[in-house]
């Protein structure tokens, strides 16, 4: 019996061609579709959960209430992690680190070689906590004194080209202006790629806080904690969130735990609330995976009951013959499973073709590895294809009776009508959905790119400041500006779209208040291109003293000063004088409403240095500065970054998502409109006689072909009417996370109607032609 | 006795009208009869003969099967009746366009839970004595209509039923590969198998040892 079925499958698709071939295109990319979403959730859900430890490894969070809003982030105090050590008996081991982001950029040194590297540092127990394989040394007490330094096994390839007998060899550091030696005492394997944190090195954080200071006031490392088994969270956050009011008497902070692996995804906090992260894209392209599939599976439904008249001979004689209902149904859903099998070959293949441009695209490193795991859920996923997609039409031809088949008279019902019309609906619904969503993720994100910031992101440069540079900043910043091309350069402490807040107090102060501050060099709001409202920008001319501050709009609005020019303020508790107002300028995300800041001018401890360089020259200016920047720093390697580069990284998983959702939206309507073809293709030749007769009696083949169309055109429509609210809820919801966003204007939503319904009438169009212009007597001759 | 039918009748409505496409028909068949079902297009006879054969139902009366009451079992119950006793013979003969000859003989067997072997030697029974060996990993489309009713018939007797119901059976074929039809029915009501068959023709009837005349669903 398989044998007979099998030869009937294979026979049957050699026969419909053209059937076969929109089911295999159809599933199989919907397949493709679905594995490769399949493997980047999978990514991304394994991110940081390789640690051994990972259900008790949490990381120290901070609210921090502000007039209107509790922020939350995960700096802590430097002496956070001894305190909790001592005081809360919960936690096994906390340690204290710092991101591997948060650095300035290390320079090492071995003899002659040199280069950058990333590092963080982190307490003596790290390793107790965090799962990175020793390679070689002493992990114990790997990082107890301050002058040791554990690498990872590439730094070690690149400084040493070994990782053998290295351990005890001497490296030497640069960042700013410190510059140490320090042992090598272990080296681990490189953190995987789906680890968040990605470092070179790690220094003692014995050393930080030696460097640093160990205020309560300083949040600048972070708190990771290992919590004993059979910990209550709720009772450790409960102690944790009066915890830094013992410390710090007129704190607004409180401490609470998040799972260390879960920041990854769940990293967004509202008001000091979860509220998602990256796992609201997990979400939308499992959902966008599972439409894809929908679609596709539609397809294979609608062509199967569509053609059924092929196969309903075939039916009505095995039914005379002896065969029961139940055969047939196991009969035709095993040819649907076995075709979306063959699909999943299919698809695999295109998964192998594209997988490369995927990671492009998602920035991931997905390999495809023989896993058991991933085969169980690709056959699965297969297999439920085949059922669903095999469900409808198995019961529906194994239901006929036999005696009205054999008879010729195919007696369709008006639900078997109404249900394929349904589905194609359906099918054309999730796609206009789809293509409207992209549609307004393009433009929100084209008006992210565009958008007057209030400052000029483009054509400007930050580099390190280190070496030479620390001392002899102001002999450098003069000499870089008669570089021919450069416009303007000045120096900045932290990064432009990174700047921390701080405590700001003034006279007739309501409540507490947390300002963003910039601390910078003079020529810095120019060289920004930050447009001056008031007041002045700091000079030398006017001898400029480092108590000195130029507040945005906002500042001023919320210390409500009619002419703040000249009134006082108090920095962290230290006197500093208004001398100018900017215009509010976007100098974060704009998921976030510009809040107040300040420019504080302060040389001490300025670490980047930002050059403007004049527009249409960039190679040869670049080209000018790194060879000024290598007579001057010799020994340092000009390594800059592009602040419109930083800029597009604030928004990085929104424009992988929009360019992700684009492709999948063009692969939704070409399965799509694969499934019109087939069904246009069927209907023609239903109407074959009629078209004939029509032909005969006068009517044009325009008017022949208008009332093919017309059909499916209609059904395009509805589909569109139920797609548009759809897809404008979706939408708006996605942009109420930005502070600032587009309109929403109805041709956003007009324009996707109408694409999907120009793509669809030309699938239907070729069809409509074909038949319009066939010779009438032929189908007549027939009869 | 093979089946009787008691009182039975069958209609459908149209425009609120109930249009009797069979009624009150009342006939035995003993086993070794060879009948010819007669009457003109839509008469009713290829309804009667789907009823006889369990493709269709009925809306009234009774229906005996071998001392089973047809009209009151389960499909599946009477199903596997008809898989066991019943053989279609068809006018367009009705094989799987998409099987060679070999593999269409074959198909009953695979819904009786034969085992391969006997499958095989079956098959090669049937087409020995059809003469159709040659023949056998043609498609039907490969064959003359004569050839196909051969085929047909070869497929309707492989599960030895006790009866065969042919509908029309030589309505397609020129008049010596009929002939040549009917006297394989001959041959095998000599050998036992009951046969009923609808005809429009005389010639064909004759074959036949006893005829039901109908007319507008009614026997006369």
């Amino acid at each position: 019996m398989l044998r007979h079925n099998l030869i009937l499958f294979l026979r049957n698709i050699k026969k419909y061609k053209s059937t076969f071939l929109i089911n295999t295109i159809g599933l199989s990319s919907g397949l493709a579709c679905v594995l490769l979403i399949y493997l980047w959730v999978n990514d991304e859900l394994k991110v940081d959960k390789f640690h051994d430890k990972d259900s008790r490894l949490y990381q120290v969070m901070v609210n921090n209430e502000q007039l209107n809003e509790i922020n939350t982030w995960n700096g802590t105090p430097a002496n956070l992690p001894k305190a909790l050590n001592e005081e809360v008996p919960e936690i096994e081991i906390a340690v204290g680190g710092t991101d591997p982001d948060w650095s300035m950029g290390f320079d090492l040194s071995v003899e002659d070689k040199k280069l950058k590297a990333i590092g963080k540092f982190a307490g003596n127990e790290y390793f107790k906590l965090f799962s990175y394989d020793l390679i070689d040394g002493q992990i114990d007490n790997a990082l107890s004194e301050n002058n040791s330094i554990v690498i990872s096994e590439s730094l070690a390839q690149k400084l040493f080209n070994t990782t053998e007998d290295v351990i005890g060899k001497t490296i030497d550091w640069k960042s700013l202006n410190i510059e140490s030696p320090a042992t090598i005492t272990a080296i681990f394997s490189d953190p995987p790629t789906n680890s968040t944190d990605q470092f070179d090195f790690i220094l003692p954080f014995g050393l930080y806080k030696y460097v640093y200071g160990e205020g309560w006031e300083n949040p600048n490392s972070v708190t990771y904690v290992l919590l004993k088994e059979g910990t209550d969270l709720e009772s450790v956050n409960a102690k944790l969130a009066g915890f830094m009011k013992t410390k710090v008497t007129d704190t607004k902070t409180s401490l609470f735990l998040a799972k260390y692996s879960d920041n990854y995804l769940f990293g967004r906090y509202e008001n000091g609330r979860q509220s998602g992260g990256r796992i609201d894209y997990v979400r939308l392209f499992s959902i966008i995976a599972l439409f894809i599939l929908a679609i596709a599976c539609i397809n294979f439904m609608n062509l199967s009951t569509a053609k059924a008249s092929r196969r309903i001979k075939e039916i009505g004689i095995k039914k005379a013959i002896g065969a029961a209902k139940n055969t047939l149904i196991v009969q035709y859903l095993g040819e649907s499973v076995l075709l979306s099998f063959l699909s999943l070959f299919v698809a695999i293949l295109i998964v192998i073709l594209f997988l490369p441009q995927f990671n492009q695209l998602t920035g991931k490193q997905i390999l495809l590895r023989y896993d058991t795991s991933h085969v169980m859920i690709a056959l699965g996923i297969a297999f439920f294809t085949g059922i669903v997609s095999g469900s409808y039409p198995s019961l529906y031809l194994s239901k006929f009776k036999p005696a009205t088949i054999l008879k010729g008279k195919l007696n369709r019902s008006i639900s078997e009508f109404w249900i394929r019309k349904g589905l194609v609906v359906f099918q054309f619904t999730l796609s206009v959905i789809l293509i409207a969503s992209v549609l307004v993720v393009y433009k929100q994100m084209q008006f992210v790119h565009n958008k007057n910031l209030g400052y000029e992101k483009d054509n400007i440069l930050l580099f390190d400041r280190e070496g030479k540079t620390v001392e002899g900043l102001d002999t450098f910043l003069l000499e870089v500006k008669n570089i021919p091309g450069i416009i303007n350069a000045s120096a900045i402490t932290n990064d432009i779209l990174n700047a921390p807040g701080v405590d700001f107090k003034w006279a007739g102060q309501t409540s507490e208040n947390n300002f963003s501050r910039f601390i910078v060099h003079y020529d810095f709001i120019e060289t920004l291109g930050v447009e001056l409202k008031e007041g002045r920008s700091f000079s030398r001319d006017f001898s400029d003293k480092e108590s000195q501050i130029v507040l945005n709009e906002t500042a001023v609005d919320i210390m409500g000063f009619k002419e703040p020019i000249g009134k006082k303020a108090k920095v962290w508790g230290k006197d500093v004088q208004i001398v100018g107002v900017v215009n509010d300028f976007h100098y974060k995300s704009l998921y976030e409403k510009v809040g107040p800041m300040f420019f504080h001018l302060d040389s001490s401890y300025l670490t980047n240095i930002v050059v403007k360089i004049k527009a249409g020259k960039e190679k040869e200016t670049i080209a000018k500065l790194e060879h000024f920047y290598s007579q001057f720093n010799p020994g340092y390697v000009l390594e800059y970054k592009f602040l419109d580069q930083s800029y597009q990284k604030l928004y990085e998983s929104e424009n992988k998502v929009a360019v992700l959702s684009r492709y999948f939206a063009g692969i939704a309507i070409l399965i799509s409109c694969l499934g019109l073809l087939g069904l246009a293709a069927f209907t023609a030749e239903k109407k074959r006689k009629e078209i004939s007769v029509r032909k005969v009696l006068g009517q044009s083949s325009t008017q022949v072909m208008l009332l093919l169309s017309k059909e499916f055109a209609k059904l395009v429509l509805v589909a569109i009417l139920i797609a548009l609210p759809v897809a404008y809820v979706l939408t708006s919801n996605w942009l109420s996370s930005f502070a600032y966003k587009i309109p929403l204007h109805f041709w956003y939503f007009a324009s996707a109607g109408l694409i999907v319904m120009l793509i669809a009438m030309l699938t239907v169009g070729i069809q409509a032609i074909q038949a319009a212009n066939k010779n009438p007597i032929h189908a007549l001759r027939e009869e | 006795m093979l089946l009787q039918l008691k009182n039975v009748s069958k209609w459908v409505h149209s425009g609120g009208q109930k249009v009797f496409l069979l009624k009150d028909i009342n006939f035995w068949v003993n086993e070794g009869d060879f009948i010819s079902i007669m009457g003109p297009s839509g008469s009713g006879k290829s309804t009667l003969l789907n009823i006889i054969g369990m493709l269709d139902d009925f809306n009234e009366g009774e229906y005996t099967f071998l001392e089973e009451k047809v009209h009151s079992l389960k499909e599946k119950h009477r199903a596997n009746l008809y898989k066991e006793y019943i053989g279609f013979v068809f006018q367009a003969y009705h094989l799987i366009d998409e099987l060679t000859v070999k593999e269409n003989l074959e198909m009953p067997l695979l819904y009786k839970k034969h085992s391969s072997s006997e499958r095989k030697s079956l098959v090669a029974d049937m087409l020995d004595r059809f003469n159709i060996v040659g023949k056998k990993d043609l498609f039907p489309s490969q064959l003359s209509g004569g050839q196909q009713q051969l085929v047909g018939v070869a497929r309707a007797l492989i599960a030895s039923p006790k009866l065969i119901l042919a509908d029309e059976p030589t309505g397609n074929l020129n008049s010596k590969q009929g002939e040549e039809i009917m006297e394989i029915f001959t041959q095998l009501n000599k050998e036992g198998v009951t046969i009923i068959q609808v005809t429009h023709s005389e010639k064909n009837m004759a074959y036949g040892s006893r005829v039901i005349n109908l007319l507008d669903g009614k026997m006369e």
